[in-house]
């Protein structure tokens, strides 16, 4: 297994908010493919709609995993390639690693896959004495930098022209460039000497397709082809949950991928690799392995509530949108999948408890499930996830993580259940609340154990009488003409409905007019 | 071969399934026994292309190719567009070295092109990549020889030349498959790729072409291949400060001839 970090959320996040150069990174790739993808959904011929097709083929998919798995391999295995099923990181590590020694592997180049950062291939590969060499240039530059990509798409967004420049210099040997261009031709310079020597190339998948038998990687660079083209064996790696029945449907997840991922119509290469190199063919790969990996997936399967995000396809549309990842960047979730992706497929694939910060960060704002490329709902889940954290689950192993949270919100729920007690509750509270120190007429501080919530922002005081007292002590004839106009808008509606949702706005304005 | 761990993965996920009951598993709508009503109407549409609908595509590829810089060249036959590769290797310069050198696949349409000579007027060798004779008889080259001459013939070449499947007009996406004699690398490892297709090759969409793949009876057989590509344009990159370069790792200039007849 590759490192976690998830428990250094909290300090890692801050980190990341302090950092400015990281903000304006952050800020300006926010900007630009956030509003990019919905403006792009909002072109196709089909519209955003597309999405919510997307996502029934994506959960047919998931239904059928076992067929669609099946018919795959068996293809593959029917062109002369092969298919490993592992359950686990350590057996996908394990098999890529005998393929390499069986092969007398010493240079591996690879073409960028975020489940090879999940299982952790690269230290296992240097562990057995084997060079692993990044061919992404995000992915490159971080590998040189020593350091973890943070974002799936675009991994050294953190990293300014500067940083790359001193970079360079330093490990390639040229001369300082702060020139994109002429940084981007040494990296092409270094890494064409590395495609053409290599022995192993090894890649992920974005999508496979079971009719036809292929895997399918997307690119622009143009690493993944020469990855798995000009070396001796390609091993590809794909979260088994990645595959559509139908080219059909691999026609619409594809469109929606290259949005959501880039604000692209398509990508540059879309290469569909059905197996090894034919008889007469004068290059491609002579052996082909394709690793399908469960590692923690067939729980997430088998829980109605989580299976939801087997549909997604890491296109990192979520991370383009959500405030959290805008803020603190990717280092802060602690693993492979950053932003709201990662708060949900983190926990579930690691431990909730050890990356419970990660879903209870989020903000609930919702941006993620607009931007998704496959309508998942993701908010849904991170609530999901915080319910365990407050109750605790057996099947998913979690300790509550706050036992007093948990009690609070018991009480919470038994008290809004008995009209005298809360009303009592309420008169208790508006008294307590003038021992608070104020600003203005907002509460500065609230005591312990609730101490944080207001730690950066002030809380409105609960009003000196309670809606309910005001509405009691209106006159009949004008409580009379509220609710006939109120039915006038609403003939639907029920009067008083509304009255307990907006209590405290309400009771205002009214105070106000009477 | 089927081991007992990938038994256990399958009785795992099939497990998970089951403890799923509201998933659909309706495994009849899963593949398609036929083409449907709309692919039918697309096959119709493709087969009955006038001129003039083709005019219209080409416009449209040169429109979708303009943003990500791939270069139309409409030609009227393949003379036009034998100058017009001349034009190419003459003008641009090698980016690994000082000689130059061209690799072109063994292609019906590349042979008609009659590049050789031109290309030799010019003193620039053409190499063409011939399918991989199979077996290594007596006085016969063995395969592994033979592919370790192309591979080198091909990396030694600044521009690569190479026909096309399809041509997808809404996004300029070339359509290769993978046959002997037509390598993938020429269209990847040299810095300049160059492409020559046929005005009917162009097609409007991907619907269109998984439509003639899947059930179309001249594609059906061969299907995808074992290695389909498809290429939009140059290599780039965005990946430092998200400013766009050409050129990351595949071919940095992407020149496509289409004759028009």
């Amino acid at each position: 297994m590759s490192d976690i970090s998830t428990e250094k959320y909290v300090a890692e996040a801050r980190r990341g908010i302090a950092d400015p150069v990281l903000r304006r990174s952050l800020a300006s790739l926010q900007e630009r493919f956030g509003r990019g993808t919905a403006a792009a959904y909002l072109q196709l011929p089909e519209g955003p709609d597309l999405r919510v097709t997307a996502h029934a083929i994506r959960e047919k998919a998931v239904a059928h995993l076992d067929v669609l798995l099946e018919t795959l391999a068996a293809t593959i295995r029917r062109n002369g390639g092969h298919v490993f099923f592992a359950a686990t990181a350590k057996d996908a590590v394990d098999y890529c690693l005998e393929v390499a020694r069986r092969n007398q592997v010493r240079l591996v180049v690879k073409g960028k896959s975020m489940v090879t950062e999940e299982i952790g291939l690269n230290p296992a590969l240097a562990a057995a004495g084997i060079e692993a060499v990044e061919t992404d240039l995000g992915e490159y530059i971080i590998q040189l930098a020593g350091e973890k990509p943070s974002h799936i798409i675009a991994p050294a967004i953190h990293k300014t022209r500067n940083e790359v420049a001193d970079l360079f210099a330093a490990k390639l040997g040229i001369r300082r460039t702060t020139s994109p261009p002429e940084l981007t031709q040494a990296a092409r310079k270094a890494l064409r000497e590395k495609f053409l020597t290599a022995d192993m190339g090894t890649s992920g998948v974005n999508m496979a397709c079971a009719e036809s038998g292929h895997i399918t990687t997307v690119s622009n660079e143009g690493n993944i082809r020469m990855a798995t083209t000009l070396p001796r064996v390609h091993v590809a790696f794909m979260g088994m949950e990645r595959i559509v029945a139908r080219l059909d449907e691999y026609e619409i997840i594809l469109r929606l991928l290259c949005r959501g991922a880039s604000v692209q119509t398509i990508g540059t290469y879309v290469s569909f690799v059905g197996g090894p190199r034919q008889q007469g063919d004068s290059d491609g790969p002579e052996e082909f392995h394709l690793v399908v990996v469960d590692n923690g997936r067939s729980r997430i399967l088998a829980d109605p509530q989580f299976r939801e995000m087997l549909c997604c396809i890491r296109c990192a549309a979520c991370l383009n949108i959500c405030p959290v990842y805008g803020k603190i960047g990717g280092h802060a979730y602690g693993f492979a999948y950053s932003g709201p992706v990662g708060a949900v497929v983190t926990p579930l694939l690691t431990g909730v408890n050890r990356a419970k910060d990660l879903c209870r960060g989020e903000t609930l704002c919702g941006a993620c499930k607009d931007a998704c490329s496959m309508d998942i709902d993701l908010p849904r889940m991170l609530l999901a996830l915080r319910e365990k954290l407050a109750y605790g689950d057996a099947a998913w192993q979690v300790e509550p993580a706050s036992r007093i949270e948990g009690l609070a919100y018991r009480g919470w729920s038994w008290l809004i259940r008995r009209r005298t007690v809360y009303e009592m509750a309420l008169k208790l509270a508006a008294t307590g609340q003038r021992l608070l120190p104020r600003a203005g007429a907002m509460i500065r501080r609230l005591p312990p154990p609730i101490h944080g919530w207001t730690q950066s922002r002030d809380l409105h005081p609960l009003a000196e009488q309670t809606f309910m007292e005001r509405w009691r002590k209106r006159k009949a004839p004008s409580n009379a003409r509220v609710n006939s106009e109120w039915a006038k808008k609403n003939p639907t509606g029920e009067p008083g409905s509304e009255g307990c949702g907006g209590g405290e706005g309400l009771g205002d304005e009214d105070g106000r007019r009477g | 071969m089927k081991t007992a761990a990938e038994d256990r993965f399958f009785r795992r996920l099939r497990t998970a399934l089951g403890h799923a009951p509201d998933l659909s598993r309706d495994a009849t709508q899963l593949f398609a026994q036929g083409p449907s009503a709309d692919e039918l109407q697309m096959l119709d549409r493709i087969d009955g292309r006038s001129a003039a609908d083709r005019r219209r595509l080409l416009e449209r590829l040169i429109e979708a190719g303009t943003p990500i810089n791939l270069r139309v060249v409409p030609v009227f036959d393949p003379a036009a567009a034998r100058e017009g590769i001349a034009a190419v290797v003459a003008e641009k310069r090698p980016e690994w070295g000082e000689a130059k050198s061209v690799a072109a696949w063994r292609h019906p349409l590349i042979d008609r092109l009659g590049l050789e000579g031109a290309l030799a007027r010019r003193q620039v060798p053409l190499r063409i990549t011939d399918p991989i004779a199979p077996g290594a008889g007596a006085g016969r080259e063995c395969d592994r020889a033979q592919r370790d001459r192309q591979r080198a013939a091909v990396i030694a070449s600044f521009i690569g030349v190479t026909g096309a499947d399809f041509c997808l007009a809404e996004t300029a996406t070339l359509v290769l498959r993978n046959r002997p004699g037509q390598p993938r690398s020429v269209a990847l490892v040299p810095s300049i790729h160059i492409a020559v297709i046929t005005l009917d090759q162009v097609l409007a969409d991907m619907k269109e072409l998984f439509a003639l793949l899947r059930w179309a009876e001249r594609f059906r057989p061969e299907g995808l291949s074992n290695y389909m590509s498809l290429i939009s344009g140059p290599s780039k990159t965005a990946d430092i400060e998200a400013t766009m370069v050409h050129g990351a790792h595949g071919p940095r200039e992407v020149h496509l001839f289409v004759i028009t007849g």
